[in-house]
Parts: structure tokens; C-alpha cells; sequence
């Protein structure tokens, strides 16, 4: 190849190259992937102007579409999300993030207990090496009637109990409702063994059988649970259902089961697309100032890593959503269930 | 000429210019108002015109639901649905179910919007008893193991609540109930009513479940296409959206809620009104160019209080275009009255301006010539007013110029004419001889000057005082007048000093009579206050151009001759050059 031809090419790449990036380092772009309520427009500001950077912030609303932009260009169209713990093994297996410094994010150490050992939360650690920071949590409790109930219930195993037939509230979920079941017949909630399966299929037909129903909208258990006297409800919005509950005048207490509460727990993670790391590090540490977090708690309604929540106490367990041995086994046999199938039309005998 | 010109495009330009602004003004802001108040009128009747239809549509969505309730119930009331509970064996259950069965199956094939039609029984967990569902255009029977338990659905123990021909309607969701229908994951609603036997009992249920889609369809039949149909339920999330992806989003874990998209239903979903429209405007930068009109309908029974909100919307475009040929019709009917305007401001300039303009040049030519023109008089506006006064004004002045002319005529006279007498004075005399020594000059003719003294005048004046005196000399004046030709001029040159011009003399022999008839007159006594009264003169006279070459020399000596006759003692004449022939 001549010279003259391979020079004027490498001049046109550098000139495109240089055009593209002025504007990068006119004003540092920082590009967040965050859920509604999470990267608020005036938190923001404050961020960019203590920074002196530009913020740029996109909304997901589904895990799925999560995980669709961050894969897309392998990681390098975002600086910074936030995903649950059951998604954040993903997101590491495929090594579309980063281990983080956690000395750039010193405000970790004003985190609850709970948050600070990082290790004891599944999903966000691998050989050592921390992936994710807790921002956010929403736990499921249970709802009761403190008319119907003299002494608060101590085990989800009381949505089993034939004295509340027809006065509890479920959710209509695979995942969490196997979970629940298989965690009640001593099994591991994320991992049911194969021989496992029917059992806890027929565990959750029994729940059917016991259930008044199985709801999605917290509005309409709200409804639900006042129109049929409701005993017990399975509070799959946490504390936001329990506030909502008591605004429509429901006299309602809320508890964390003795077997513990499943509970999704938001983390801040950094791509491996990550422009400036110190940079994305800053905005962990930023949303974990007190203002910020306690600002997201009052807005959203969503417990933050910082204060307690009042719901919990100290020795609450809760259990962190961590993938589940297969998601799809559970989504069809949860429809056999939830359209009331008979057991014997679709589980072996 | 220039001037006036110059005047005239002034004052017709300028009221012209004014007129033609204050109509294309007038036109303008009548023209806009129009349009606004049209474009307004236009967007409020598209309004009124959604809100109607959307709560036409309202009505249609109950008529439907009605009329699948009457199904339903017609199902729980027919006995052989109350049999299939009480049959005494199982083959006659058997038979009743397939009897049953059928039944459903020609209401199925009667209805394509029905998807499913169940008998759902109040024991086995609400064990399904009879059930048809719709799978693709066959219908299917389910028997036996493939029959479930639907106890814990809202359709069955809301239903199993309500006393006989009451209707349960159920929330509207995605059928998520597995089994051999179409309806499985689509958009559905059921209409359900209790079975209860004669002594009361609740035996089970009739439950209907209705394609969404189809019910969208039917209640989209009779709209426009333009028009787009919205469903929603009380809380906001959209059912029916003309983009499917956009509904049931809490199916699929994530909210998309009507007030999200529009801000004004957030009110029907608060209870504060039954119906909302997206204003226009409004909608042109938010709801990507619709307007829409939304309804809050009662659905199922009244105790919940449970609703949908219904909406329809229809692409700005439509109206957009219409606004825009409003625009344009009132811009060119702007453009019209504009031009008409302007036509008729120089019409009425040129009204008004003409009579100015004949007015200015009337005043132009009366102060040129002097000439009152006509004017429009009889006018009985301001403009006839002007002109009566203008036209006053010219009489007035006209009677001024003439009376100064006699003034001035008076005037001259007197400069020229003695008063006394009436005679031409000294002066004028002067100009007459100068003007008959010129003519006699060209033509060679004689002329002859001739002075006539009154003799001892004084003492007349002093015997019978002046007036007598002042008489004499009028007489006298009389008498010298008659006695020469009217062309000849008889003047007084002062005192008792008269003098007679002579003109055109063919033959100075003439004068001598001339002289004479004089004398012979001076002879005779005149009457004076009834007296008698002698009173002669002195006449001397001279020729031209014998006796003087101009007329000072020829006066000197006329005057000289009149002084050798009076030397000679009076009442005598005498010439210049041949005293010889003087008489006496």
C-alpha cells in the first residue's frame, strides 16, 4: 500500500476522532441508568454543579429493558445504574461492570449495619471484589387486621391457615410465591430441587384453595381487602401498601415473619463502558448523603441505606431476591395454579 | 396652476389615505376577531362534537353490557342450568350438561365477542361444571380433568354475593386462565350472575367472558377512522390505546396511566366531574397533536363504585386544516373588503374633494377675472354652506370693486371737469387739444382754439354777489355748449375764462362765423333769477397750425388775441395773425 493514501486516512480518523470528542471535554458527561424517582431533576443539578459536570439521566421501568441497554454496546452507552441484587449476578457474569473502589464512595460507612457487609448480601460481591452499593430496599412483610388478629402473625405459614379461608390476600406472582412455599417447607426460597417442585406446586394450590385471591394492583388490594373483611395480606408493595392501607382508614399492623421477608434491594453499579470511574464513584456517594437518600425515602416512599426504617427492627431478617433456579419451570406451573388447575392435570402423581 | 395642483392632490390624498386606512383597519379587526371567535366557535364544537360521541360511545359500551347480562341471566334462569346441580344420577347429569353445553355453544356461535361461557359450581373450590371456550372459529367443550377450580377469582366470589338476577362485571384484565380458548392472554371482561335454586340456595354461577377487542371493535363501528378509542380503568392504566403495547402495562410490572398522557383526566380519576376534554391548544404541544375527550362510566354494580374512563380522540389535523381554511377564506374576504375600501374612500374623496376643488378654482378665476362661477349652493351640507358664503362673500366684493370704479369714475371726473359749470377744466382741455394738434398733424386739418373773457365779470360779482355771479357763469357755459358741435369742447380754464376748442376745420373761414354766431349770442340779455342781463365777453381766437406750432404757442396767442380784443374795450374778438379782419 502506498504511504501518501494511508497517511491522508489516518489524518481523516484523527480529525473525525477529535471533532467527536471536543464536546466531552468541553463539560465531562456523566450518564446515569436509573429507575422513576431515583435521579430526581433537582438532586441532580446540585450534583452537576458541585461537580461542574453535565448529568445524563434515562429512566428503565422493567429489568428486562434493564438489561437490554446495558448489554447494548457492551456496557458503553451508560456510566452508572442501578439494579436489584437478583439481577446484579447477571450483569457480573457477564462482565458488563466493574469491581468499585469503595474508598471513592466513603459515605458507605454511614450506611446501616445491614448494608455495610457487603459480603453478606448475595449478588454483589465476587472473589472478593464489590460490584454494587446498596441504595434502596423494599421488603415483603405481611399485612394484618389487628381486629382479626389478637396476637400479630409470626409465619407466612398463616396464609395457610384454614381459620382466614377466603380472608387472605396473595399476590399473583411466580417467583416470590414459590419462593414463599418452598422456603415454608424448608427448602431454599431461590433453589427448589427438582423432586422438590411438586411439592411446593401443591403447597401453593393448597394457598389457592385458602386464599379469597391473588392480587397485582396494590390498589386493588386495597380495595379487596376492605370490601371482603381481609385477614392477612401478603404485602408485596412493602411499606407503600401499608401506607395506602391506612389511608383508606384500614386499621392495620405489618410484620417481618420469624422465616424472614423477601425483599429486593436496589445497588448502584459501574459499567464497563465507564467514561470517568471517579466520576460515577462521586454519584454513588452522593446518593448516599443523607439528603439525598432521606429525600428519596420521603418523595418515593422507599427505605433508604441510611436511617432505619421504621417498620423493621435490628433483627428482622430479610431475605435479598437472588435468582431463582428457573424462573420459567415456575411461571408455568404458576399459571396451572392460578387458573385452577386440578394437581393431577399437570403435576406427576 | 401648479399650486392648486399641488393643493388638490393634498387634500384628496390625505382624506382618501385616511379613509382607506380606517376601512382596511375596520376590516382587519373585524376580519381577525371573526377568525379568532370562528376558530374558537371551531375548536369548541370539535370539543362539544368528541365529548357527545365519546358519550355516545359511553351509552353503546352499557347498551352491549346490557345485553350480555340479559344472556347471562337468561342462562341462570333456563331450568336446565338448575338441573345439571339437582340431576338424581349421573348420566342424567351428563345429559344435562351436553344439553347445557349446547346451549352455550349457540349463544357462542350467536355472539362472536363472546369468547367463553362457564356454569361454575359453589362447592369443589368452585370446580367449573359445564365450560365452551372459543378457539379460533371452532368451539370447544372442556370435559372433565381439563375443568378448574376458579373459587379464588373476583368473577366467582363477588358473583356468589349478589342475589338472583343481580350482575357481577368484573374488572377488565389479560386472561391469564390457561386452557383451549382464544381468550387466553388477551384483553377480557366477564359478566357473571348467581345460580340459585328455588329455596334459595346459591348453587353456583353463569359467567360470560367477552372478548375486549371485540367489544372495542363494535363500539369503534360507527366512528370516523380519524377517531381513536381509549379505555381506562379507575386507576389510570390503559386498556384500550390505539397502541396495544401501551395497555395492561400492570400486567407486565410497570404502570402506563392515562394522566400520564393526559393531565386533565386526573380529575375524572379524583371523581371532580364526569367528562373532560383536552383543550386544543393544550393538545397541539402535548397529546402529539390530538385533541380528546374523556367520560367516566359507571361499571359493574353501584355499591363499589367502581369506573372506566372511556376516551376518543381525534387527530389535530383535521381541525388544524379547517382553522386553516378559515384563515385563508378570512384573508382573502379581508383582502376584498380592502380593495373595496380603497375604492370607495377615493369615491367619497373625490366626493367631497370635488366641490373643494370647484370651489378653489371658482375663487382662483373670481380673483383672476373677477367672474363668479357656479358653485354647489343648493348642497345642505357644510359644503353648500361654504359655498352660499363664498358665493355671499363674491357678491359683496363685487358690489365693493364697482361702487370704488364710480367712486373712482367721480373722482376722475372731478380731477377733469370744472364743477361749477360741468365743463372740462383746464387739464382735461389740455389733453383734448394735444390729442386734436396730434390728429391735425396727420390729417392737415385745421383746428382753432378760441378764449372767450366775460367782461367786467368782477362787478356782476359784486353788484348781485357770487351766487348771481356763479348763475352767469353756468349760463354762460350753457350757452357756449349750444352754440358749437358736439365734438367741439367748451371748457373753463378758471373765472370768468372760458375756451373753445375747434376741431377739424376743413376751412379756416369758418372760424370767423364760428366767431361770430359767439358775438351775436353774447348780444342778447340772459336770464338770470328772472332779470335781465347783459353780459359779454372778449374772444380771441387762434388756428393751428397758423397761429402756433404746438399748443402752449397757439394758446399764448389765442390768449393774446383775447387780450387785444379785450383792450379794445370788450365784447369783441379778435385773431391772432389777421387783426385786420376783426369786427366790431
Amino acid at each position: 500500500m502506498p504511504m501518501f493514501p494511508i497517511i491522508c486516512r489516518l489524518f481523516a480518523t484523527l480529525s473525525v476522532s477529535l471533532a467527536l470528542s471536543l464536546p466531552a471535554y468541553a463539560v465531562e458527561t456523566l450518564r446515569v441508568l436509573a429507575w422513576p424517582g431515583y435521579a430526581d431533576n433537582d438532586l441532580v443539578k446540585n450534583f452537576e454543579k458541585r461537580f461542574d459536570v453535565h448529568v445524563e439521566v434515562s429512566f428503565v421501568s422493567s429489568d428486562d429493558m434493564l438489561r437490554e441497554k446495558i448489554s447494548a454496546n457492551q456496557g458503553g452507552d451508560f456510566d452508572v445504574f442501578a439494579a436489584n441484587t437478583a439481577e446484579m449476578q447477571h450483569y457480573i457474569s457477564q462482565k458488563l461492570v466493574v469491581p468499585l473502589q469503595l474508598s471513592n464512595i466513603p459515605n458507605t460507612a454511614h450506611q446501616l449495619p445491614r448494608f455495610r457487609n457487603l459480603q453478606a448480601i448475595p449478588g454483589i460481591t465476587r472473589h472478593g471484589q464489590v460490584f454494587a452499593i446498596p441504595y434502596t430496599y423494599s421488603e415483603m412483610g405481611l399485612i394484618y387486621d389487628r381486629k382479626q388478629f389478637r396476637k400479630p402473625p409470626t409465619s407466612m405459614a398463616a396464609m395457610w391457615d384454614p381459620r382466614y379461608k377466603g380472608l387472605v390476600l396473595a399476590f399473583d406472582t411466580s417467583s416470590h410465591n414459590f419462593s414463599i412455599a418452598s422456603l415454608l417447607l424448608g427448602g431454599s426460597p431461590f433453589q427448589i430441587e427438582d423432586k422438590q417442585f411438586s411439592k411446593v406446586a401443591e403447597h401453593l394450590i393448597a394457598l389457592r384453595r385458602n386464599v379469597l385471591t391473588f392480587y397485582t394492583l396494590p390498589e386493588e388490594s386495597v380495595r379487596l381487602f376492605r370490601k371482603h373483611s381481609v385477614a392477612l395480606l401478603f404485602a408485596n408493595y412493602g411499606s407503600q401498601q401499608l401506607k395506602q392501607l391506612r389511608d383508606a382508614g384500614a386499621d392495620v399492623g405489618y410484620v417481618i415473619p420469624r422465616e424472614g421477608a423477601l425483599a429486593w434491594l436496589d445497588c448502584w453499579a459501574i459499567t464497563r463502558g465507564v467514561k470517568n470511574q471517579r466520576l460515577a464513584e462521586s454519584w454513588i456517594n452522593y446518593t448516599l448523603e443523607p439528603s439525598v437518600s432521606e429525600e428519596l425515602t420521603r418523595r418515593q416512599g422507599l427505605a433508604n441505606t441510611i436511617e432505619a426504617s421504621p417498620l423493621i427492627v435490628k433483627s428482622d431478617k430479610l431475605i435479598w431476591l437472588r435468582p431463582v433456579e428457573n424462573a420459567q419451570r415456575r411461571a408455568v406451573l404458576w399459571s396451572h395454579i392460578i387458573s385452577g388447575d386440578l394437581p393431577e392435570k399437570f403435576l406427576a402423581p | 396652476m401648479k399650486f392648486s395642483d399641488h393643493i388638490k392632490l393634498g387634500i384628496g390624498f390625505k382624506f382618501g389615505s385616511l379613509l382607506a386606512a380606517f376601512g382596511i383597519l375596520a376590516t382587519s379587526l373585524t376580519g381577525y376577531y371573526f377568525y379568532s371567535s370562528s376558530r374558537n366557535m371551531l375548536a369548541s364544537a370539535t370539543e362539544r362534537d368528541l365529548l357527545t360521541s365519546t358519550q355516545v360511545v359511553g351509552r353503546n359500551m352499557k347498551l352491549i353490557i346490557d345485553m350480555i347480562a340479559e344472556d347471562s341471566q337468561l342462562l341462570a334462569a333456563i331450568p336446565v342450568t338448575s338441573n345439571v346441580f339437582n340431576s338424581p344420577d349421573e348420566l342424567t347429569a351428563e345429559r344435562d350438561k351436553k344439553v347445557l353445553a349446547d346451549t352455550f355453544a349457540a349463544m357462542l356461535t350467536a355472539h362472536p365477542e363472546y369468547f367463553q361461557i362457564r356454569l361454575i359450581s359453589t362447592s369443589q373450590h368452585g370446580l367449573e361444571l359445564v365450560r365452551v371456550d372459543r378457539n379460533g372459529k371452532t368451539l370447544t367443550r372442556v370435559l372433565d380433568a381439563n375443568l378448574q377450580e376458579k373459587a379464588h377469582y373476583p368473577y366467582v366470589f363477588d358473583t356468589l354475593r349478589l342475589a338472583r338476577g343481580d350482575i357481577y362485571l368484573s374488572d377488565i384484565t389479560i386472561n391469564h386462565e390457561k386452557g383451549a380458548h382464544s381468550g387466553l392472554n388477551k384483553p377480557t371482561v366477564t359478566v357473571s350472575t348467581p345460580v340459585i335454586s328455588s329455596n334459595g340456595k346459591k348453587l353456583g354461577l353463569i359467567v360470560i367472558n367477552i372478548d375486549l377487542n371485540g367489544l372495542s371493535r363494535l363500539l369503534k363501528s360507527n366512528l370516523p377512522s380519524t377517531y381513536q378509542l381509549y379505555l381506562s380503568n379507575q386507576w389510570g392504566d390503559f386498556l384500550i390505546h390505539p397502541d396495544a403495547t401501551q395497555t395492561f402495562g400492570f400486567d407486565k410490572g410497570k404502570r402506563i396511566l392515562i394522566q400520564d398522557s393526559f393531565r386533565p383526566v386526573l380529575s375524572l380519576i379524583h371523581g371532580k366531574g364526569m367528562n373532560v376534554v383536552t383543550n386544543v391548544d393544550e393538545g397541539r404541544q402535548k397529546q402529539d397533536g390530538q385533541v380528546a375527550a374523556f367520560v367516566r362510566l359507571p361499571f359493574g354494580d353501584t355499591i363499589e363504585k367502581r369506573f372506566v374512563i372511556l376516551g376518543l380522540s381525534q387527530p389535530l389535523d383535521n381541525i388544524t386544516r379547517e382553522t386553516t381554511r378559515l384563515g385563508w377564506d378570512t384573508f382573502q374576504i379581508i383582502l376584498a373588503f380592502s380593495g373595496l375600501a380603497l375604492i370607495l374612500s377615493m369615491l367619497v374623496s373625490r366626493i367631497v374633494t370635488g366641490p373643494l376643488n370647484a370651489m378653489v378654482s371658482a375663487i382662483n378665476r373670481f380673483s383672476k377675472e373677477h367672474v363668479i362661477s357656479t358653485l354647489p349652493l343648493t348642497r345642505n351640507d357644510e359644503l353648500g354652506l361654504l359655498s352660499r358664503s363664498f358665493h355671499d362673500m363674491q357678491t359683496q366684493i363685487m358690489a365693493h370693486l364697482s361702487e370704488l370704479n364710480e367712486n373712482r369714475k367721480a373722482l376722475d371726473h372731478l380731477t377733469r371737469h370744472d364743477t361749477l359749470t360741468g365743463l372740462p377744466n383746464r387739464r382735461m382741455f389740455f389733453d383734448r387739444l394735444e390729442h386734436a394738434i396730434a390728429s391735425s398733424r396727420r390729417s392737415g386739418k385745421h383746428l382753432a382754439v378760441l378764449f372767450v373773457d366775460l367782461d367786467r365779470f368782477k362787478e356782476i360779482n359784486d353788484t348781485f354777489g357770487h351766487a348771481v355771479g356763479d348763475k352767469v357763469l353756468t349760463n354762460v357755459a350753457i350757452l357756449l355748449k349750444s352754440s358749437v358741435r358736439e365734438v367741439d369742447t367748451v371748457a373753463r380754464l378758471g373765472g370768468d375764462e372760458f375756451v373753445i376748442l375747434i376741431d377739424m376745420i376743413d376751412d379756416p373761414q369758418h372760424v370767423t362765423t364760428i366767431v361770430q354766431k359767439l358775438h351775436n349770442l353774447f348780444q342778447r340779455a340772459l336770464q338770470i333769477d328772472g332779470r335781465d342781463m347783459h353780459v359779454y365777453a372778449s374772444i380771441g381766437a387762434g388756428i393751428f397750425p397758423r397761429d402756433g406750432k404746438d399748443a402752449n404757442e397757439l394758446m399764448q396767442n389765442a390768449d393774446q388775441s383775447m387780450y387785444n380784443s379785450k383792450k379794445d374795450g370788450g365784447n369783441t374778438s379778435s385773431f391772432h395773425a389777421f387783426r385786420s379782419e376783426e369786427t366790431s
